[in-house]
């Protein structure tokens, strides 16, 4: 027991020593790439000391080995600074667009191991079959077409076409809304959600619907099967209640990876609808040379995907009870 | 012998991918993806970052939809860009470039047979339908309703810009520098009157007037005044000095000049002197049509109509398409506008000509996808190869040398789990400027932390086979051991690795040229499509988006296809399953 505990006290550490890692490169590759950040927020006829003083204002004046440091306590304290573009604190700008991002990817995701994972396990129980071919096939070819490229032709065919759905942003402009629970509680908001959730899931799809089929096919050759099987069970009662509930275990772990790197959003769907998520947002800060923004974006996409993956480990050791602690 | 292991251990997956039905699809749809790759230039019909251009004899109608004129595109008429035409009677005629010649009757066009080659640039109708036609290079050519023609010969190749039936049996041609040539019909003899102006301007449009006096305009807003009986043209002032295009006069004497810079000049009857009138838009017009009662036209380039209603103002009316318009022609049922110099071909659906249709800039969109699948490819592999260069390596070492190398290693590896790829790609292109080596560069930097991973598993339990333990108890070096006895059998794992990358990187190249992040000037697949949401046209030119997902798709699944079957290989487990 002592053990699996200090193997979780260390997959924490390990946790944070990555996430201060990538914020320490982060920190360095802008300082190298833009060794003046404030180039896009001087605008031109400024005096050398109104420059200065812009510069000032933000610390630059101050040697990189200072700058790094109150950056690392910025972070640590949950501030980012402040965005040129919104000129607004950029924690607040992130918070809510990882709102609009994880509404949208969630049910997406859900959606697409709700589904996927079942189909999978049915899929393994008729192999061979015609069934098991063409579900094979569906599912690797909407895991093959580029996502922008479905949602384009989704919003073709369902918005343009027949004008069913709504293509753009999470709501009917103009509208009014006092919070972030007020904008997603109304049937409008799901209207705007079904387009690109759907083109986002089938995306998905193929993931659990592949893993489940060729987890569940490793399984059935397993000594517990054979065991069920001589007991007589009925096949159905073999496939999902012994079969299947071993067979989810990759399928779990594929589900946290996949939220964890939902944060970053599929940048590409948030654009092609117009969903004011982080993904877009990083896309616009980097268009407007919006560094702050950018970096703290990238930063928070990091730290959710690293707490996701720790998430995968700490489940596995309590799924699995072979996983050892070294 | 190793060599022989190694060829051995490449064999096995070329084996399972011919003995698989769907890798054999997936492996041929990949190759002939690669042969449109390599015979790129060969296979494209045109240069893909050209823009086209067509040619047509475009005809518009004036529709009116209650109170809504609207200019509609109607079939156009042939290929050949019309210059002037001229009605009377029931009998309509139109010539253009390389001697076409159309002729409007009962509602019908047709075309005639001419002995004519040259640009035609005029035409006048006589009363009895006897109808001259002049143009480049003094081509002068007399068309009579029996169908046949008569050619006469000009003292000079020039350019004959307008062309006027004096009376039954003379004609008055105008063309450049000023010529004015008196043609007599009967005796085909050519006599050239003299200008008062002797600059050399060119003379554009030659008009008859009510009284029998001819109306010559051109260059500068040059304008000159023939009497009925006279030999020498005298010199009018006209309001305005733009270059004049186009004289027409009505039988009531009404009468109408276009000029460059929107120049209108009207007059409304044979007594009344030519009035400047303001133009709704300032640009080139070509020609003008007035009709008895003073209802007058204009048009110009770009499908530009002006129309004004006997006393009121011009009128900028709304056209189908942008064609250069450069004749009119009135009859009593229909007003049509003719023309077409040589356009850009945007947005053509597909045809024959462009297999894929055109975009926004007329470029031929068969070709860019065509050409789009050498990046596609190019990243696709380079960027597979240098993954699972780096992710083979590293979980090979990290497998086989343990301790504090692999914890090193792997720690990177975790480091590198908790970076997202399309924001970190979006990153390095606001760092550095965008280009295919930031593109492979995002791709194979993020990527080889998969393979990594699996390779070090599979090194893992290899490194404690019996032959790795002979093979050191018989003195062979660390390396010797890990790429001649241990690679060979992670190889299987490395091509499926490889496979599945190849198809990773395809769309990872295709997201970031989608999001505008690729290399400038380059043709891809994701670039395509960038452009076509970029120029809002995707929403209607479903040729423009269809083809360059459709392509990233096969050229996926062909290699999903064929890493499925590599997959039996490297997991033999899966084989006695299936």
């Amino acid at each position: 027991m002592s053990s699996r505990r200090s193997y979780l006290i260390r997959r924490v550490l390990h946790g944070f020593m990555a996430l201060f890692i990538i914020a320490t490169l982060l920190f360095f590759l802008f300082r190298l790439g833009l060794p003046d950040p404030t180039a896009a927020l001087i605008t031109e006829g400024l005096t050398p000391e109104e420059r200065e003083r812009i510069r000032a204002s933000f610390g630059l004046d101050r040697p990189i080995w200072e700058q790094y440091f109150i950056y690392l306590a910025n972070i640590v304290q949950g501030d980012f600074g402040y965005s040129f573009h919104y000129r607004a604190p950029v924690a607040d700008i992130i918070w809510e667009r990882l709102g609009n991002t994880m509404i949208l990817m969630l049910p997406a995701i859900v959606l697409a191991y709700g589904v996927g994972a079942p189909l999978g396990a049915w899929l393994s129980w008729r192999r061979g079959s015609r069934a098991d071919t063409s579900g094979i096939f569906v599912g690797l070819m909407f895991r093959s077409a580029p996502m922008f490229w479905t949602g384009m032709i989704a919003i073709l065919i369902f918005g343009i076409g027949l004008g069913w759905l709504p293509t753009s942003g999470m709501r009917t402009l103009p509208y009014e809304a006092s919070g972030f629970f007020d904008k997603i509680f109304t049937l409008d908001f799901l209207h705007h959600l079904i387009l690109p959730a759907l083109v986002v899931a089938l995306y998905y799809l193929g993931s659990p619907l592949l893993i489940m089929r060729n987890t569940m096919l490793e399984v059935y050759g397993e000594d517990f099967i054979e065991m069920a099987r001589a007991k007589g069970l009925p096949e159905r009662r073999i496939l999902y209640a012994h079969a299947a509930r071993n067979a989810l275990l990759p399928v779990v772990t594929q589900l946290a990876v996949t939220i964890g790197l939902a944060a970053g959003g599929q940048v590409v769907v948030e654009v092609v609808f117009s969903w004011p998520g982080l993904g877009r947002e990083i896309l616009n800060s980097v268009r407007t040379s919006d560094f702050p923004l950018a970096q703290a974006s990238f930063l928070v996409m990091a730290a959710f995907v690293i707490t996701l993956n720790l998430l995968v480990d700490i489940l596995y050791t309590m799924l699995d009870p072979r996983v050892s602690f070294k | 012998m190793n060599r022989s292991r190694l060829m051995k251990s490449a064999q096995e997956p070329i084996r399972a991918i011919l003995g698989d039905r769907l890798a054999l699809v997936g492996l041929a749809v990949l190759l002939s993806i690669i042969a449109m790759a390599l015979f790129a230039p060969l296979l494209s019909t045109h240069a893909p970052l050209a823009v086209n251009e067509r040619e047509e004899g475009s005809l518009f109608t004036r529709s009116v939809d209650g109170e809504q004129v609207r200019w509609l595109a109607s079939p156009p008429l042939g290929n050949a860009t019309l210059n002037a035409a001229d009605y009377r009677d029931g009998l309509g005629m139109a010539v253009g470039r390389d001697g076409v010649v159309w002729r409007y009757a009962e509602g019908d066009w047709s075309r005639l047979d001419t002995p004519l080659s040259t640009t035609l640039h005029a035409v006048n109708i006589r009363e009895d339908g006897a109808t001259l036609v002049a143009g480049a290079r003094g081509t002068v050519a007399l068309w009579t309703p029996d169908g046949s023609w008569q050619t006469y010969d000009m003292p000079e190749p020039l350019n004959v810009n307008g062309i006027a039936w004096r009376d039954a049996g003379t004609a008055l041609l105008v063309g450049g520098g000023e010529t004015i040539w008196r043609l007599d019909m009967a005796s085909g003899e050519v006599t050239s009157l003299e200008s008062p102006v002797g600059r050399g301007f060119d003379l554009n449009a030659v008009a008859l007037d009510v009284d029998g006096s001819a109306w010559l305009v051109g260059d500068r807003g040059l304008a000159l005044h023939l009497a009925s009986d006279a030999d020498t043209p005298s010199l009018e002032r006209l309001p305005g000095n733009r270059e004049l295009n186009h004289i027409h006069i009505a039988d009531s004497g009404a009468g109408l000049i276009v000029g460059e810079r929107g120049t209108l000049l009207v007059r409304d009857d044979a007594e009344a002197s030519w009035q400047s009138q303001d133009a709704p838009d300032s640009r080139a017009m070509r020609a003008g049509w007035i009709t008895d009662d003073g209802h007058a036209f204009a048009v110009g380039r770009s499908g530009i109509v002006f129309e004004r209603e006997p006393g009121g103002d011009w009128q900028l009316m709304p056209s189908d398409e942008e064609r250069h318009l450069r004749t009119l022609m009135v009859t009593e049922e229909h007003y049509f506008a003719l023309g077409s110099d040589r356009f850009v071909n945007r947005l053509a659906p597909p045809s024959g000509e462009h297999w894929f249709g055109t975009d926004h800039l007329g470029r031929d969109l068969f070709s860019q996808n065509v050409h789009g699948s050498q990046i596609a490819l190019l990243v696709g592999f380079l960027g597979a190869a240098l993954v699972v260069l780096i992710g083979a390596n590293v979980g090979l070492v990290a497998g086989y040398f343990r301790g504090r190398t692999e914890t090193v290693l792997m720690r990177t590896v975790d480091v590198m789990y908790g970076i997202p790829f399309e924001p970190f790609a979006l990153i390095l292109v606001l760092l550095f400027e965008p280009s295919l080596f930031i593109v492979i560069l995002a791709v194979s930097l993020l990527t080889w932390r998969t393979v990594a991973r699996l390779i070090r598993s599979q090194v893992l339990s290899l490194r404690e086979r019996p032959f790795v333990k002979a093979a050191r108890v018989a003195g062979a070096s660390d390396l010797r051991i890990m790429y001649l006895h241990i690679f060979p059998n992670v190889m299987p794992l490395v091509f499926l690795e490889l496979a599945i990358i190849v198809g990773v990187s395809i769309i990872a190249e295709a997201t970031l040229s989608f999001l505008g992040l690729g290399p400038p000037q380059s043709i891809s697949w994701g670039g395509i499509l960038h452009n076509a949401r970029l120029s809002g046209a995707w929403r209607e030119a479903w040729w423009w988006n269809l083809p360059p997902g459709l392509l990233i798709m096969i050229t996926v699944l062909s290699v999903f296809f064929i890493s499925r079957s590599l997959e039996l290989v490297a997991n033999p487990r899966l084989r006695a399953r299936r």
